[in-house]
């Protein structure tokens, strides 16, 4: 398709843009460009915003669908139904699910006894390397980088980024994510690291205590990032080799980050 | 006139990545439609354009992700390149060196971005975790971009039939 001398035109201009790039990275990255930074990030939320609104609208469409299809394969009378009401039913039903969660949130809050502020989430990561979400609430809200997120369910990541009016949470799934936790059983100390499936759990060997499948995994608060005794997950399978320094384990995580739309941020934890 | 409505297609693709890809998610990955349209650039318009798109839509997902802005810019480059690599040997785009082309573009642009992350001082990802991800992102846009090489070309199409300007 390109000539030799193309081609190395090409490569020039190749390297030239990734020199180019690599010094914006550079330079973005440093404190005095955060406030600039923070604020383009904020500028493309709205639209995000819209953009994740519109597609929790087919979502539900999709999902009357769904139900009709179901519906009529297993009731004659359903059949016979009137459409708006089971419109009415599933926007109920999707309504209860929202009230659920807010009721968790609420209750998380009274029992924890922690500030939180709460946001919606807006849009994720841009693709399975970083496991993030976008929240519409920032700096102007008191959201500060390191604060804990949370949902009615259990731990859910923690602020690696605000803006004014916008922020990123890197989630548990996230590969880069660590969490030091333990097992509410037997007092197992180890770490959780994101995965493309379930979240991975390293845990240290001790003699005569094995961990299970079931065993719940709560935060530790060692190395002070996130605070003691939030729920993680239970524990889904478990590699165990006398041989090796540590089991492996795959853990179920409390939350789904697919279906998180509403999320809780502790704003009076603060990371040592 | 051209080109802000292209802007404005590009801007639409970083969006509905960051907003619906994610729930079509399978073994952890999701389409990357930002990329397979710079893969797909690439073939129709050559190695200046793709690059040219890689720096756009690469700024448009830094800007949803946490960190710095360049690392996704630097990635979807790689990509560009990589197909360019293979599509000057050839006169036209086939669906199968497209949907190949991807999945190299993909296998730089994973790697690119760990690397990148690495060099401005982010945790690093387990090896086999990474694997895992990348080839499942690599298969996912490899189906996607001869779909996506296929509406560009019924785009540019489109645009060329379209009234001349007085």
């Amino acid at each position: 398709m390109y000539g030799a001398k193309g081609s190395s035109h090409a490569t020039g201009l190749f390297l030239t843009l990734c020199a180019a790039m690599l010094l914006l990275a550079m330079l973005s990255q440093q404190s005095w460009a955060a406030g600039p930074r923070g604020a383009a990030k904020s500028a493309l939320a709205p639209l995000e915003e819209t953009m994740t609104s519109a597609a929790n609208g087919v979502t539900r469409v999709a999902s009357i669908l769904g139900d009709v299809s179901s519906l009529r394969a297993e009731n004659a009378r359903l059949q016979a139904a009137d459409e708006q009401l089971r419109r009415q039913v599933v926007e109920l039903d999707a309504a209860a699910k929202e009230n659920a969660q807010l009721r968790q949130a609420l209750s998380f809050q009274k029992s924890s006894g922690h500030k939180v502020v709460a946001a919606d989430v807006i849009g994720t990561g841009p693709d399975a390397l970083s496991r993030t979400m976008e929240i519409d609430r920032g700096t102007a809200d008191g959201i500060r980088a390191g604060m804990v997120v949370v949902t009615g369910a259990g731990l859910l990541g923690r602020v690696r980024e605000a803006g004014p009016h916008a922020a990123n949470v890197q989630t548990l799934a996230d590969p880069q994510s660590r969490v030091n936790v333990y097992l509410s059983r037997n007092g197992l100390q180890g770490t959780i690291s994101g995965g493309p499936a379930a979240l991975q759990l390293d845990l240290q060997h001790t003699i005569g205590v094995v961990a299970s499948s079931g065993d719940w995994v709560l935060t530790s608060g060692i190395g002070g990032t996130y605070p003691r005794g939030l729920v993680v997950g239970e524990i889904a399978t478990v590699t165990h080799r006398d041989t090796a320094t540590s089991d492996q384990a795959q853990v179920a995580w409390v939350n789904d980050p697919t279906s998180v739309g509403f999320i809780l941020v502790i704003t009076d934890f603060v990371p040592s | 006139m051209k080109r802000v409505a292209a802007l404005g297609v590009m801007v639409a693709l970083a969006l509905v990545q960051v907003t619906w890809a994610p729930r079509i998610s399978i073994a952890g990955a999701f389409p990357n439609l930002v990329l397979a349209t710079v893969v797909a650039i690439t073939w129709m318009s050559g190695v200046r354009a793709g690059m040219a798109w890689a720096c756009i839509g690469g700024v448009l997902l830094d800007l949803s992700a946490p960190g710095a802005v360049g690392p996704h810019a630097l990635a979807l480059l790689t990509a560009a390149y990589v197909t360019s690599l293979w599509a000057r040997n050839f006169e036209s785009a086939h669906a199968l060196h497209a949907a190949l082309t991807a999945a190299a573009g993909t296998a730089a642009y994973s790697l690119t971005l760990v690397l990148t992350d690495g060099l401005l001082g982010q945790p690093g990802i387990d090896a086999g975790i990474f694997i895992r991800l990348a080839v499942a992102a690599a298969v996912y846009n490899a189906l996607l971009t001869p779909f996506a090489l296929e509406a560009m070309r019924r785009l540019r199409a489109l645009v060329r039939e379209g009234p001349e300007p007085a």
